[in-house]
């Protein structure tokens, strides 16, 4: 898979912070992977994942080595335009990831493809397209910040879609959500274009094995482990960092108790359960 | 051309009310430009005029279905004007014509000035009135979008009438959870105005902390990247309506720079 992002030996402090938060981290990331990269909370994930989308170095905010390039480019040689096309950044906040510039949630997806002066008929086969992916068309002509936090981090990533990005970059994007518009927001991901490159930053578990095929723990400013979930999940720091999945707990449970054996891998979902356990699942 | 009002989102904090009439199907510059006419025709009229002008504003409200709206709010604000404009100028800016009525002294000159100040008030809101309750914001900003306004201006236009109600919605919740906290509110003046830094100070950080996250997203969605945007649902135009644009302006502009012209 040929690199698509690239992170060199990335050292970042804060203004007047005594360590940096990110140490010296290097990281690639090919076309069309579906990353999530777990850490716990003020592990850095939001600075890593402003630094993935090019939205640092800022001003006075700059590394103090190393850089963060997308096909051999470090950000600072892309110009906004160029950059807001190839990448897209959805945040946690729902309401904090609205343009405040659009009456209409179909206003608010047009936005992006309006000020990269496309064609219009262009601009509405892309509102349609995203609104579609989404399931937002019946919301339309809803004022954006009558949503609910559901629906606005839906239209968030559909403002993000229709600017036709190769990476989308989701900074904990079920955080502030409750569990029914979490389970809708991860089907609505999960459906999203195979060659879309997705990078999810996440502290919890659940979301991040729906949506990803390669996993990655960031602790003390460092990429420690990457690999498969199974890789990564069972591996003892990132149970130490983020503690287990509940199928995983529950079956720790049974392990101890001399019920499963101790040196089998530790199944992460329920179907890895039943399999591991031969349990057919009963339909209908 | 269809109506552009049709699919508007319905804001509370907007005035806009949708419709079918000839302004609400005007070109926004256009119905700009009769702002602006107004307003400069308010400033040099004789007290008749500026009162048959906002009479004529009232009917024109009344005929494009903003009426109850627009007379709502130019009551609230004018009644008030008008009670302090009689008190202040009848009866006690001291003037040679002072004359007694009953127990009190008024001034037919103080009054008629009042008269003067009232009315071309009232013009001037009246035709801010009848703008805003027929011209969608949204569509104000596609029609400056056209004609190459820099959208920093668009922005600076709509951005407040957007986020006022958000804005309303956070105070509310700080105010909520410091109340929680043991934060009185309902003691003496003094009591209130102590508390009002424990209310300022959560809600001014976090505006100043969204104003980071809005800059993040405008430049990640490309906002001011290119000299121009594209306008989808352009508000409709015509050559007659340019043409009234032109007139209006060239009016405003006469009936203010004839009368400094006049002194000279």
């Amino acid at each position: 898979m040929a690199p698509l992002i690239e992170v060199h030996d990335l050292r970042f402090r804060y203004p007047l912070a005594k360590a940096p938060i990110l140490d010296g981290l290097s990281l690639v990331i090919g076309e069309g992977e579906r990353v999530a990269i777990l850490a716990p909370n003020a592990a850095g994930k939001t600075t890593l994942a402003r630094w993935l989308a090019g939205h640092l170095p800022d001003g006075a905010l700059k590394a103090e080595s190393g850089f963060v390039a997308m096909e051999g480019r470090n950000w600072s040689e892309w110009d906004v335009a160029e950059r807001a096309a190839a990448i897209q950044f959805v945040g946690q906040v729902p309401s904090q990831q609205l343009s405040g510039c659009a009456f209409t949630v179909y206003e608010e997806i047009a936005f992006g493809p309006c000020n990269l002066a496309l064609p219009e008929a262009e601009v509405r086969r892309r509102v349609d397209e995203a609104m579609v992916v989404c399931n937002l068309a019946h919301l339309a002509n809803r004022d954006p910040f009558t949503l609910s936090g559901g629906e606005q981090q839906r239209l968030s990533i559909a403002a993000a879609l229709a600017m036709h990005p190769r990476v989308l970059v989701l900074d904990e994007p079920t955080s502030n959500l409750d569990p029914e518009s979490r389970d809708d927001l991860i089907a609505q991901i999960d459906k999203l274009p195979g060659g879309l490159t997705i990078i999810v930053l996440e502290v919890a578990l659940r979301p991040s094995l729906a949506l990803a095929n390669r996993f990655l723990l960031l602790d003390g400013g460092r990429i420690v482990a990457d690999g498969t979930a199974g890789e990564v999940l069972n591996d003892p720091r990132c149970i130490e960092a983020l503690g287990m999945t509940s199928i995983a707990a529950a079956m720790a449970g049974l392990r101890d108790a001399g019920a499963w054996p101790g040196d089998k891998a530790l199944p992460l979902t329920l179907a890895e359960a039943r399999a591991s356990l031969g349990v057919q699942h009963a339909r209908g | 051309m269809a109506s552009l009002t049709k699919k508007k989102s319905d804001k509370p904090s907007l005035l806009y009310t949708a419709g079918e009439s000839f302004l609400h199907r005007a070109n926004p510059l256009t119905s700009l430009c009769l702002l602006l006419w107004m307003l400069s025709a308010a400033i040099v009229l004789p007290t008749e005029g500026t009162a048959t002008l906002t009479l004529a504003a009232i009917a024109v409200a009344l005929v494009t279905g903003v009426g109850k709206k627009a007379l709502k709010r130019l009551l609230i604000t004018m009644v008030p004007i008008g009670i302090a404009l009689t008190v202040v100028h009848g009866l006690l800016i001291d003037r040679q014509d002072f004359a007694a009525l009953g127990p009190v002294q008024i001034s037919a000159s103080g009054l008629d000035y009042g008269l003067r100040v009232f009315m071309r008030v009232a013009c001037m809101l009246m035709a801010t009135l009848l703008f805003v309750t027929t011209t969608h914001p949204a569509d104000m900003l596609k029609a400056l979008d056209q004609r190459g306004v820099p959208a920093g201006i668009g922005y600076l236009i709509a951005s407040p009438l957007l986020l006022i109600e958000p804005f309303t919605e956070r105070a509310r919740g700080i105010r909520d959870a410091q109340r929680v906290r043991g934060l009185n509110l309902t003691g003496s003046w003094k009591a209130r105005a102590a508390a009002l830094p424990v209310l300022l100070v959560p809600l001014i950080t976090l505006a100043l902390s969204d104003l980071d996250h809005r800059a993040s997203v405008l430049s990640g969605r490309a906002f001011r990247a290119k000299p121009h945007r594209t306008v989808i649902n352009a508000p409709p135009d015509s050559t007659l309506q340019i043409w009234v644009r032109r007139l209006l302006l060239l009016l405003a502009v006469l009936q203010l720079g004839l009368p400094l012209l006049w002194r000279l």
